[in-house]
C-alpha cells in the first residue's frame, strides 16, 4: 500500500508541476525579451475561466482550450501595448493586469460558480491508482506531455535557433540588437503574447482538469509562484522544470503531511516555495556577483532616440 | 508628410500627471459603463447608487473613508520608497505584519492606560512593517538583490504565517467556521470620530502630511531626491545613497504596518486573512497614479475607499462588486496611456 | 572612378531645444576612406545615427545609389549595407563573439563563419576564440569585433564614431593599416570620425568638416589641405593665445604621495605610485589618452574612490582616510568628467541639483530651506549668468554648455582652494569653453591650486603651468609647460619617452 501513497505523492506532484510549469515557462519567455510580467496570476484566471465557460457552453474541450490559450494572449496584449509601445512602467501595468484579470475572471465566472462540468480533459490511461512509475505517467493527460514537448522546444530554440538567439539578444541589450536590424518592438509584443497563452494553457488546465470547477481567485497565488519559479530556474527551461516538480511536490506534500505522520504545520509547507526561492535568489545574486541568469534589459523600456 | 517620428519631450506639463488621472477615470468610467450594459444593468443608475451608497451619508461617507486609510497609508510607504527608485510591491504582506505586531504586543503585555497601550500598538505596527522589508531592504543595500521581487515573495511568506498563527497558536477556539486570532479587547479599539470614522484617519492625515515634509521639505528627502537620481551624484555629494535607500525601504514598510494596526484596532478587532483585502495592490495603483505625491495619494485614495464601499455596497442588486477593482485598475490603465501621450511627442516630418 | 553611393541632402534635427544637426549635406564616395572631423558635439555622431536609421531626421532626404529613400530605420540601413560602429559599443556582452557576428538577419557567413572568421582575425590581428564571450575581451579587442561585425553583416557602408578613442597608439596604427585593406580589397565605403587632426590626414582620403551642426566644408581632398585650414574649419577663429604665465604661487596645497590603486576591472585604469603636488595659484596639467587612470585619480583626490595606497595631503592635514564630506570641508571642489550622472543627477531638478555642494549649509537640523536653496540658485544664475528655466525644471532641459556652468559655478562660488576639473569643457561650443577657461583663470589668480584633467591638449597648453602625462596609470613624463608642445606630450600620451 506504501507505494501506491507514494505513487499517489507522485501523481500529484506532476499534476501540480504542470500547472506551475506551463505559466512559467511562458513568463521565462517573455522575460527573456526584457519585459517583466507581473500578471501571470490575471492571466492564469482568464484562461481558466474563459475556458471553463467555453467547455460548460459547448463541452468541446478542444475548442475550451483554444478558447483559454487566446483569451489570456490577447489579455496580455494590454501589458505588451502598455510597456511596448507606450513604454510605460512594467512594474505597475503587470500588476493592474494581476488585479484587472482577477476581478475579469470574478465577474465572468459569476454565474459559473457550483456548475458541474460534464467533459473534462482526461488522462492517456484509465488507471485509477497508479502503482508503479509508468502508471502513473500514463495516468496523465496530453497536457503534461505536451508541457515537456514545449520545454524542450523552449531549451532548443533559445539555445540553438537563430530565432532563439535573437529573442535573448533583444532581451539582453535591446540597444545592440536594434543596431543589428533586429526588431524590439515586434519581438517583445509577441513574447508578451506568447506568455499570456502559456498562462493561458495552465488556466485551462487549472480548470478543465486539476480542479474541474469553478470558484473566485482559484488561482490562489500559483501565478506569484511561476514568477518566482522562473528566478529559481535561472531563466533556463529545464531548471525551472526541476523547480515546478520541487513546488509540485510540496503543493502535493501539504494535505499528505498527515498520513505521513509528520508533525509539520502544512501553512508552513506551503511558505516553503516563496521561503526557497527568495533565498535561491540570495544566493545566487551573491555567489555570482549579480549574475543570476537574469536578462540584461529586464524592466526597462526601450526608446531608440534616448541618449 | 505622411512620415511621423516619436520623439521624448523634454518639458512635461506640471498637471500632466493630474490630466492623466481625470483621462484614465474617464476611460475606466467608460469600460465600467460597458460591462454593466452587458450584463444588462443601467450605468447611470448603478454609478448613482455607488454614489449615494458610499458618500451619501454620514455612516457611508464614514466607511468610505475608513477603507481608504489603509490604502492611503501604504500609497505613502510605496511614494517613499520611490523617491529612492525603488519599489515596494510588499505593502500587502506589510500590512499583515503590522497586525501581527499588534497582536503580539497585546497578547504579551499589559498596559492599563489604555490610550497609551493603543499608541504603543499603532507603534508595534510600524515597527512590524518594517521588520517585514527588513531582509529585502539588507540584501537589497549589501547585494543589489532585487527588491521588486524579494518584496513580492515576502507577502506570500506572511500571508503564510498569518494562516498559520490563525490555524494554529492564535487560533481563537470561539471562531468556528473562520479561521482567526481572539478579538482584542475594546479597551484598545480606536474611538471613532463621528460616524463610523476612525479616529486611524487623524492619524492617517497626520501621517500624509508627514510625508508630505519628509519628501518635499527635508534634509532626508533632498538626499533621498539626489540617490534617487543617480547614485554616482550621491557619492560624489557625499551622500550615503545605500544609507538612504535603506531607511527609505523601513519606513515604507513601517507606513504599510501602521495600516495593518489601525485595520486591526478599528475594524476588524482580530488577526485573521481579512486584515487586508488586497490594499498594498490597490496602494501601489494609488501611488502609481498620483505620480507618487502625498496630496494626490490621499485624495485618490479617498476616491478609491468610496469606489471599494460603492462596489461592496451594489451587491446588493444583483451587480457584481468586482466592478470597483476594474474601474481602479481601468484607470491607472488609462492614465498610463494618457502619459505616454504628455511624455513622448509624435511630429511629422517635412521631406525635402 | 568616384561614385556617389550615398548623399544625405538638408537633415535637420533637434533633441528638445538642442538643435544637433542645421541643413547638412553630406556624401560618400564608393570604395573610399572619408574623414569627418570636428569637435566633440559638433553634430557627427548625430549625423551618423541618422543615416544608420537609430534617428529619424525632422528634415531632408537620404540618397542611396540614385534613390530617394522613403525612410531609414535600422533594419532599412542594414538591407542598404549602412552599418554605423558606435561609440559605446553595441555588442551583447553576455554572448559569444560568433553570436554577436551572426545574430544579424542581413548576415552573409553563416555557412562558411570558420573561413570568414579566421581571415578578419588575421587582417585584425585578432587572436581570441569564436566563442569567447565579449565580457572577457578588451576594449581593442571588441572594437575589432565591431568592425568585423559590419563587414559579417555585408555592410558596404562602415560609419566609424571615433574609432581611436579608445585605442592605444599601436592599436590605432593597426587599425589604419585594416581599414586601408577593407578600403583597397574588399571595396568598402568608410566614414572614419574624429576631432584629432592627425589621425584624420593619416586615415582618409577625402574630408568633411562639421562645426555647430553644420556641414562647414564638402569634400576636401585629404593630400591637399593643410593643417591650418582644418583647424580654422573645425574650431572657428583660431585662439592661440595662451593665458600669461607668471602667476604667483604660494605653498602647497595639494600633495599626492604614492598613490597605488588596483581596480577589479584591471589594466590601464590601476594607478601605480603616483606622486604629485599643487601649489596654490598653480594650474597641474593632467594629459592622456582616456582610460589611463585620470577618473581614478581624480576620484581618490575628491575622496570618491576609498581602498588605495598612499596619502593624500589637503592643506596640510592628512585626509587619506576621510570621505568627501571633509574634503569639501577643506574647501575642495570636484568638477567630474562624466557632468550628468555625476556632476548632477538627471531626472532631478534645476534646483536640487544646484545645491549639492552646500545643501546642508541651506539646513536646520532636519528642515531644509527652500528659500535658502532658491536664494543661492539665483545667486549661481547671476554670477555665472546661466541661462535657466523653471528652477523646478528638469536639469536636462538645459542645454550643455549652461549645465556645465551651473555645475562649474556650483563648485567655483565657495572660492575653494583646491580644484580637481576634468574634461571641463567637453563638447561645448567655444563661447562656452572661453567663459569656462576664463572662470578657471579667474580663480587660479585667487590662489587656488588647480588639477586640470583634459584629453584636449589646447586646453592643457593653454590654461596649465606644468603638466604631468599619465601613461597605463603612471606618470610617465613631467614637463614644465615651456618645455612642452604637441609632440613631446603627444609621444609620452603613447607611452613614448624621448
Amino acid at each position: 500500500m506504501a507505494d501506491v501513497q507514494l505513487m499517489g505523492l507522485l501523481n500529484a506532484t506532476l499534476q501540480a508541476a504542470t500547472l506551475l510549469f506551463i505559466a512559467a515557462l511562458g513568463e521565462l519567455i517573455t522575460e527573456k525579451s526584457g519585459i517583466l510580467n507581473l500578471g501571470v496570476e490575471g492571466m492564469i484566471s482568464i484562461g481558466a475561466v474563459t475556458g471553463f465557460m467555453t467547455a460548460i457552453n459547448t463541452e468541446n474541450l478542444f475548442l475550451s482550450i483554444i478558447v483559454g490559450v487566446l483569451s489570456a494572449s490577447i489579455f496580455s496584449s494590454i501589458h505588451a501595448f502598455v510597456t511596448v509601445i507606450l513604454k510605460q512602467d512594467q512594474t505597475v501595468s503587470g500588476l493592474i493586469l494581476t488585479i484587472l484579470g482577477l476581478a475579469l475572471s470574478s465577474l465572468l465566472g459569476k454565474k459559473y460558480v457550483g456548475k458541474k462540468l460534464m467533459v473534462k480533459i482526461e488522462s492517456i490511461s484509465d488507471i485509477t491508482e497508479p502503482s508503479n512509475v509508468l502508471e502513473v505517467l500514463l495516468n496523465q493527460n496530453f497536457i503534461f506531455y505536451l508541457a515537456i514537448l514545449l520545454m524542450i522546444t523552449t531549451s532548443f530554440v533559445l539555445k540553438k535557433t537563430m530565432f532563439g538567439r535573437r529573442l535573448e539578444a533583444v532581451g539582453e541589450d535591446s540597444r545592440a540588437a536594434d543596431s543589428m536590424g533586429l526588431k524590439i518592438n515586434k519581438t517583445q509584443f509577441i513574447a508578451t503574447c506568447v506568455g499570456g497563452a502559456f498562462a493561458g494553457l495552465s488556466g485551462v488546465y487549472l480548470t478543465l482538469s486539476y480542479v474541474p470547477y469553478w470558484t473566485d481567485n482559484m488561482t490562489s497565488g500559483r501565478g506569484w509562484i511561476c514568477l518566482a519559479l522562473v528566478i529559481f530556474g535561472g531563466w533556463k527551461p529545464y531548471r525551472t522544470a526541476i523547480g515546478a516538480v520541487l513546488f509540485g511536490f510540496l503543493e502535493a506534500l501539504v494535505p499528505r503531511l498527515q498520513t505521513y505522520g509528520f508533525d509539520l504545520s502544512p501553512y508552513l509547507v506551503k511558505i516553503a516555495p516563496y521561503l526557497i526561492t527568495i533565498l535561491v535568489l540570495v544566493i545566487l545574486t551573491i555567489y555570482k556577483e549579480g549574475k543570476t541568469g537574469a536578462p540584461g534589459n529586464i524592466g526597462r523600456p526601450f526608446f531608440r532616440e534616448n541618449r | 508628410m505622411n512620415k511621423y517620428i516619436l520623439s521624448k519631450k523634454t518639458v512635461v506639463n506640471d498637471l500632466a500627471t493630474f490630466y492623466s488621472f481625470l483621462i484614465g477615470l474617464f476611460i475606466a468610467f467608460f469600460i465600467g459603463s460597458l460591462i454593466l450594459l452587458i450584463q444588462d444593468q443601467n450605468p447611470a443608475n448603478v454609478f448613482s447608487l455607488m454614489l449615494k451608497l458610499s458618500v451619501g451619508s454620514i455612516n457611508s461617507l464614514s466607511s468610505s473613508l475608513n477603507k481608504a486609510i489603509p490604502l492611503i497609508l501604504a500609497g505613502l510607504g510605496i511614494s517613499i520608497m520611490n523617491s529612492v527608485k525603488l519599489w515596494n510591491i510588499g505593502a500587502e504582506g506589510q500590512i499583515f505584519l503590522g497586525a501581527i505586531a499588534v497582536n503580539l504586543i497585546y497578547i504579551n503585555i499589559n498596559i492599563s492606560n489604555s490610550s497609551l497601550f493603543i499608541v504603543i500598538l499603532l507603534a508595534s505596527g510600524f515597527i512590524g512593517g518594517a521588520v517585514c522589508i527588513l531582509f529585502p531592504a539588507i540584501t537589497k543595500v549589501i547585494f543589489g538583490v532585487n527588491e521588486i521581487i524579494t518584496t513580492l515573495l515576502t507577502n506570500y511568506i506572511i500571508i503564510g504565517l498569518t494562516i498559520y498563527l490563525v490555524n494554529g497558536p492564535w487560533k481563537d477556539p470561539k471562531s468556528l467556521n473562520f479561521p482567526a486570532a481572539a478579538y482584542v479587547g475594546e479597551e484598545v479599539y480606536l474611538p471613532t470620530i463621528f460616524g463610523k470614522l476612525s479616529s486611524g484617519f487623524l492619524v492617517c492625515i497626520l501621517f500624509v502630511i508627514g510625508a508630505y515634509y519628509l519628501k518635499e521639505k527635508s534634509v532626508f528627502g533632498y538626499e533621498m531626491r539626489i540617490a534617487g537620481g543617480s547614485a554616482m551624484t550621491a557619492i560624489y555629494a557625499g551622500i550615503n545613497a545605500k544609507q538612504k535607500a535603506f531607511y527609505a525601504m523601513l519606513i515604507g514598510g513601517g507606513f504599510a504596518g501602521l495600516a495593518g494596526a489601525i485595520e486591526l484596532l478599528s475594524q476588524t478587532h482580530r488577526v485573521s486573512t481579512g486584515i487586508s483585502q488586497g490594499f498594498g495592490y490597490t496602494a501601489i495603483i494609488v501611488a502609481a497614479i498620483t505620480g507618487m505625491r502625498p496630496v494626490g495619494i490621499f485624495l485618490v485614495g479617498c476616491l478609491f475607499g468610496a469606489l471599494t464601499i460603492g462596489g461592496a455596497v451594489i451587491q446588493t442588486i444583483g451587480v457584481s462588486s468586482y466592478i470597483a477593482e476594474i474601474i481602479q485598475a481601468s484607470t491607472l490603465i488609462g492614465a498610463l496611456i494618457a502619459q505616454f501621450f504628455f511624455t513622448y511627442e509624435i511630429k511629422g516630418v517635412q521631406d525635402g | 572612378m568616384n561614385h556617389k553611393i550615398l548623399e544625405a541632402k538638408n537633415i535637420s534635427k533637434s533633441f528638445g531645444k538642442i538643435q544637433a544637426l542645421d541643413d547638412v549635406n553630406f556624401h560618400l564616395y564608393k570604395g573610399k576612406i572619408h574623414g569627418l572631423l570636428g569637435e566633440n558635439g559638433a553634430g557627427k555622431s548625430s549625423l551618423m545615427n541618422i543615416l544608420s536609421g537609430i534617428y529619424q531626421p525632422e528634415k531632408g532626404s537620404i540618397i542611396f545609389d540614385g534613390d530617394k529613400q522613403k525612410k531609414i530605420n535600422p533594419e532599412s540601413a542594414a538591407r542598404l549595407g549602412i552599418g554605423m560602429v558606435h561609440q559605446e559599443f553595441r555588442l551583447i556582452e553576455n554572448f559569444s563573439i560568433k553570436d554577436n557576428l551572426t545574430l544579424s538577419k542581413a548576415n552573409i557567413y553563416i555557412d562558411d563563419f570558420e573561413d570568414a572568421f579566421k581571415k578578419y582575425s588575421e587582417i585584425f590581428s585578432l587572436t581570441v576564440n569564436q566563442n569567447t564571450l565579449i565580457s572577457e575581451l578588451s576594449v581593442g579587442e571588441k572594437q575589432k569585433i565591431e568592425i568585423i561585425k559590419l563587414i559579417f553583416n555585408n555592410n558596404n557602408i562602415m560609419l566609424l564614431d571615433e574609432p581611436t578613442a579608445v585605442l592605444t597608439p599601436q592599436e590605432t596604427n593597426q587599425l589604419k593599416n585594416s581599414l586601408e585593406t577593407l578600403s583597397n580589397e574588399d571595396e568598402k565605403t568608410i566614414v572614419f570620425i574624429t576631432h584629432k587632426l592627425k589621425e584624420i590626414k593619416e586615415f582618409t582620403e577625402t574630408i568633411f568638416v562639421m562645426k555647430n551642426g553644420q556641414m562647414v566644408a564638402e569634400d576636401l581632398e585629404t593630400a591637399s589641405v593643410s593643417d591650418k585650414d582644418l583647424i580654422t574649419l573645425m574650431m572657428g577663429e583660431i585662439n592661440t593665445a595662451v593665458v600669461e604665465k607668471n602667476n604667483e604661487k604660494g605653498e602647497v596645497k595639494l600633495e599626492v604621495e604614492n598613490i597605488s590603486l588596483e581596480t577589479d576591472a584591471g589594466g590601464f585604469n590601476n594607478l601605480n605610485d603616483i606622486n604629485l603636488s599643487i601649489k596654490a595659484g598653480e594650474i597641474l596639467g593632467i594629459a592622456g589618452v582616456s582610460g589611463n587612470g585620470q577618473v581614478e585619480l581624480a576620484n581618490i583626490v575628491s575622496g570618491i574612490q576609498s581602498n588605495f595606497d598612499g596619502k593624500i595631503t589637503i592643506k596640510g592635514q592628512d585626509v587619506t582616510e576621510k570621505g568627501v564630506r571633509a574634503r569639501k570641508k577643506l574647501n575642495l571642489s570636484y568638477i567630474p568628467e562624466n557632468r550628468l550622472g555625476v556632476g548632477l543627477a538627471p531626472g532631478v531638478s534645476i534646483l536640487d541639483n544646484s545645491v549639492v555642494r552646500e545643501y546642508f549649509s541651506a539646513s536646520y537640523g532636519p528642515h531644509l530651506s527652500k528659500n535658502k536653496m532658491v536664494n543661492y540658485l539665483n545667486l549661481l544664475v547671476k554670477e555665472f549668468s546661466i541661462k535657466t528655466g523653471e528652477p523646478k525644471a528638469e536639469i536636462s532641459t538645459l542645454s550643455g554648455g549652461n549645465m556645465q556652468k551651473l555645475l562649474m559655478g556650483r563648485e567655483l562660488i565657495s572660492n575653494p582652494e583646491v580644484i580637481v576639473a576634468a574634461q571641463p569643457t567637453r563638447g561645448l561650443d567655444v563661447s562656452a569653453v572661453e567663459t569656462l577657461h576664463e572662470l578657471i583663470v579667474d580663480q587660479r589668480n585667487k590662489g587656488s591650486a588647480i588639477m586640470l584633467i583634459s584629453e584636449d591638449l589646447d586646453e592643457l597648453f593653454k590654461l596649465s603651468d606644468r603638466i604631468i602625462v599619465l601613461y597605463e596609470g603612471k606618470i610617465i613624463k613631467e614637463f614644465e609647460i615651456n618645455e612642452a608642445n604637441t609632440n613631446n606630450v603627444g609621444l609620452a600620451m603613447a607611452g613614448v619617452i624621448e
